[in-house]
């Protein structure tokens, strides 16, 4: 196969032109992952200002309008830049072929192509930025308010959709085709690693849920601009037409979101225990039980929005299911840790900090299942708190224990440690104080999207913990950033600074190139990628 | 004697609360503590602990009884929620019937007689910067007695939160949604959009006015601004 354009330099030394026109997967990888980065501070800066203003009742900085601009951009790109395009398109592309042994994925200009429309969706972000583009109907965009003249420009969200659904669904097409194909001789189903069953897992959802996004989201263009009806009760469309084929994908994107995060932890914790993943089958059966369960379970955000009590009954089982696959891999990570060698470097402080976080997620998460709970929770900033202790912290602290612990890999550079374990402290601090308390706030019934609450002082309190919190976050992730670009000079890394079994970490630290040469690599008859020979040099 | 309940469905909800925060502290603690004890015990330690166990990859009785269990209890609470939603969704017989339209922003409240006529409505207008409301603003109903809130939405979707009751349910255009409640305090009570509805949804708002049956009949009868004046007036007399 002939590359668009040669790629003999490592990629650290080549020009902006071949930056450009690169079609090598590593490449691909760390543009997504930069460009995800750079959005995730502005959308957590975005964070602050919604945390700030909700210190005191009352509006202090910000207008209701600016609000909602703020709150729309912040979960739009955190959810689809930072939880989804900063792993699966950043890691993913960057470790999908390491990890099997191939030289690159199976369709190297669609997978230029992926990145590129990612990148058109991005630039179509920054327009929002100008004031007269300011999106503000939320990143969930329910009709009919989305089509009346208050939400901001619809079109520019539903073109943001589009663009970003194309690219993820030739991800996804790739990657599947990348696993299916190109595995080096050696590399099977049961011994693949942990985060590539995870990211295949993902990517299945990503084709099969995709699509109806863009449907949703095209329908409310022809609404709002062409006069259609789809959502328009008045002339015999519904609204929740709109809600059902949006939760079709967007609770599945949960998952999306989420998996990529498992396969980091078991990557890690094995790595950092110096032993076997405990119950490798297991977890194996846990990706795809989570991924089938994953489209039956929608409704449970519809709850209260009117739909027949005998659905949200049935989803309230479906959705509660859920936990039994996720509480396996859990337990199974400290099965993983039972009997091991620990050493808490930065990437397993990473991670660790994040399963613990997640099982509050998780823990947090049943009362949502319970649709008895639920009518009484819905839409308050309990269930926002919630959503945060898997999002904000089990995916970021994931997706940062991922840089710390792939950062030699892409860079040929050791993390800085102390100031990773600092910025480690600090986030975990932080992040717990705003997210504990959102959801007890929550809990005394305080709505979600509120710029501006009742002076009711247990709130006020609440809230100004919460901000506390917010700011120690913040600190910390600058902490973290400038560990990131800091390391960039930092200590020289070898090939397998964690001495791990897995294939990506048998080439040169940064990755060369053409990653494994022209032959595939020679894989062992009992490879296995968590098997750790010897004590650990580090 | 009983124990009076403060406000339905809010007393089962609370319960469920407590049923769901006991499990979940019960299954923190089985899981979070064994972990931080592994992480301590089990430490590198050169020439001493180099490398992990390497024997144990899996135990199928362990991992079988941790797929079962959680599942046992999960169906568990999803059951015992269906009991409590079941009641949360069945307004009792005697129930008093109210309808409630939502729009951009406020909410528009009518009391039908026997016939289901209207013969009161209340307007609880959006205050862009405070959350004071008129006295004829104030949603009105009778302590102790059941209320059916029949919802639905002029406009954009919005949501009937009762905050006393714990119960929440949207309101949509183009379909009828209900819920109900009861509250057994006299008093003042907030009632909150919980949907997102645009520039005014933080100051969505209601104020819910419990008073016992005399008094609510009377207010019904009569003219609402009337019975606060006088009500003003005996004060200052006073």
């Amino acid at each position: 196969m002939r590359e668009a354009i040669p790629a003999e330099k490592p990629y650290f030394l080549a020009s902006l032109r071949e930056w450009i026109f690169t079609t090598d997967h590593k490449k691909i990888g760390i543009m997504y992952f930069v460009t995800s980065y750079i959005f995730f501070l502005v959308a957590g800066l975005f964070g602050l200002v919604i945390r700030a203003e909700q210190t005191q009742p009352g509006f202090q900085f910000v207008s209701p309008e600016f609000y909602n601009y703020l709150l729309t951009g912040h979960g739009a790109v955190m959810l689809l830049w930072w939880a989804i395009a900063a792993h699966i398109g950043g890691f993913g592309n960057f470790l999908l072929p390491l990890m099997i042994g191939a030289r690159d994925v199976a369709f190297p200009r669609l997978n230029a192509f992926s990145f590129w429309s990612f990148f058109g969706a991005s630039l179509l972000v920054l327009l929002t930025l100008i004031p007269g583009n300011h999106i503000k109907m939320m990143w969930t965009g329910y009709p009919p308010y989305s089509a009346t003249g208050d939400a901001g420009p619809t079109a520019l969200y539903v073109f943001i959709i589009h663009l970003i659904g194309i690219s993820s669904i030739a991800g996804a097409v790739n990657f599947i085709t990348t696993y299916i194909k190109m595995r080096a001789p050696g590399i099977g189903f049961w011994n693949t690693n942990m985060f590539v069953h995870c990211l295949i897992g993902a990517n299945v959802i990503q084709l099969i849920g995709v699509p109806s996004l863009a449907g949703a989201v095209t329908m409310l263009l022809l609404d709002k601009y062409l006069g259609t009806n789809f959502y328009n009760p008045a002339k015999g469309g519904d609204p929740l037409l709109y809600q059902n084929v949006f939760w079709f994908y967007s609770h599945p994107v949960v998952y999306v979101q989420v998996l990529p995060i498992f396969g980091f932890f078991s990557e890690i914790l094995p790595t950092f225990a110096r032993r076997p993943l405990f119950g490798y089958t297991s977890m194996v059966f846990a990706v795809w039980g989570i991924v089938f369960l994953s489209f039956e379970v929608w409704i449970h955000h519809m709850f209260v929005s009117g739909v027949p009590d005998w659905a949200r009954v049935i989803m309230s089982y479906t959705t509660i299911l859920i936990a039994v696959p996720t509480g396996v891999k859990i337990f199974n990570w400290l099965g993983t840790l039972h009997g091991g060698a620990i050493i808490l470097r930065t990437p397993m402080l990473y991670a660790l900090g994040g399963i613990f976080m997640f099982l509050i997620g998780g823990l947090t998460g049943i009362p949502n299942a319970m649709v008895a709970i639920d009518l009484g929770i819905s839409d308050s900033l309990f269930i926002v708190g919630h959503f945060h202790y898997v999002l904000a912290m089990a995916v970021t602290l994931g997706i940062l224990a991922a840089i710390t612990f792939w950062y030699p890999k892409a860079t040929g550079r050791m993390f800085p440690e102390g100031l990773g374990k600092l910025s480690f402290w600090l986030i975990f601090a932080g992040a717990n104080l705003l997210f504990f308390f959102q959801m007890v706030v929550g809990m005394l019934g305080n709505p979600r999207r509120y710029p501006d609450y009742p002076a009711i002082p247990e709130w006020i309190m609440l809230h100004q913990i919460q901000t506390v919190g917010g700011v120690i976050l913040g600190i910390g992730v600058l902490v973290f950033t400038i560990a990131m670009i800091k390391g960039l000079k930092g200590e020289k890394a070898p090939a397998n600074p964690w001495q791990s079994p897995s294939l990506e970490w048998r080439i040169d630290s940064p990755a060369p190139a053409n990653n494994f040469g022209d032959k595939p690599p020679k894989v062992e008859p009992d490879y296995h990628p968590y098997k750790y020979g010897a004590p650990p040099a580090f | 004697m009983e124990q009076q309940v403060f406000a339905l469905p809010a007393a089962w909800w609370f319960d469920a609360v407590k049923v769901w925060l006991t499990v979940a502290v019960v299954i923190y603690a089985v899981t979070a503590i064994p972990g931080i004890l592994f992480i301590m015990k089990y430490r590198y330690k050169p020439g001493e602990r180099e490398i992990g166990d390497h024997e144990r990859e899996g135990h199928w009785g362990l991992e079988a009884a941790w797929t079962i269990i959680p599942t046992i209890i999960v169906l568990f609470l999803a059951t015992y929620s269906f009991t409590v939603f079941k009641l949360q969704r069945t307004p009792p017989k005697d129930a008093m019937t109210i309808k409630v339209y939502g729009f951009m922003w406020g909410f528009q409240t009518d009391y039908l007689d026997e016939n289901g006529k209207v013969i009161k409505t209340v307007y609880s207008f959006y205050k862009p910067d405070n959350y004071n409301a008129a006295e004829n603003e104030k949603i009105v109903v009778p302590a102790g007695k059941p209320v059916k809130a029949l919802l639905t939405s002029k406009d954009v979707i919005h949501s009937f939160y009762v905050m006393p009751a714990r119960i929440t349910e949207d309101m949509v255009p183009g379909r009828i949604t209900h819920l109900w409640f009861q509250i057994n305090k006299p008093g003042e009570y907030w009632i909150f959009c919980r949907e997102f509805c645009g520039t005014g949804h933080s100051h969505m708002f209601a104020k819910l006015k419990v008073v016992p049956q005399e008094e609510f009949t009377a207010w019904l009868r009569g003219d609402s601004n009337g019975l606060a004046r006088k009500k003003a007036e005996t004060k200052e007399s006073l």
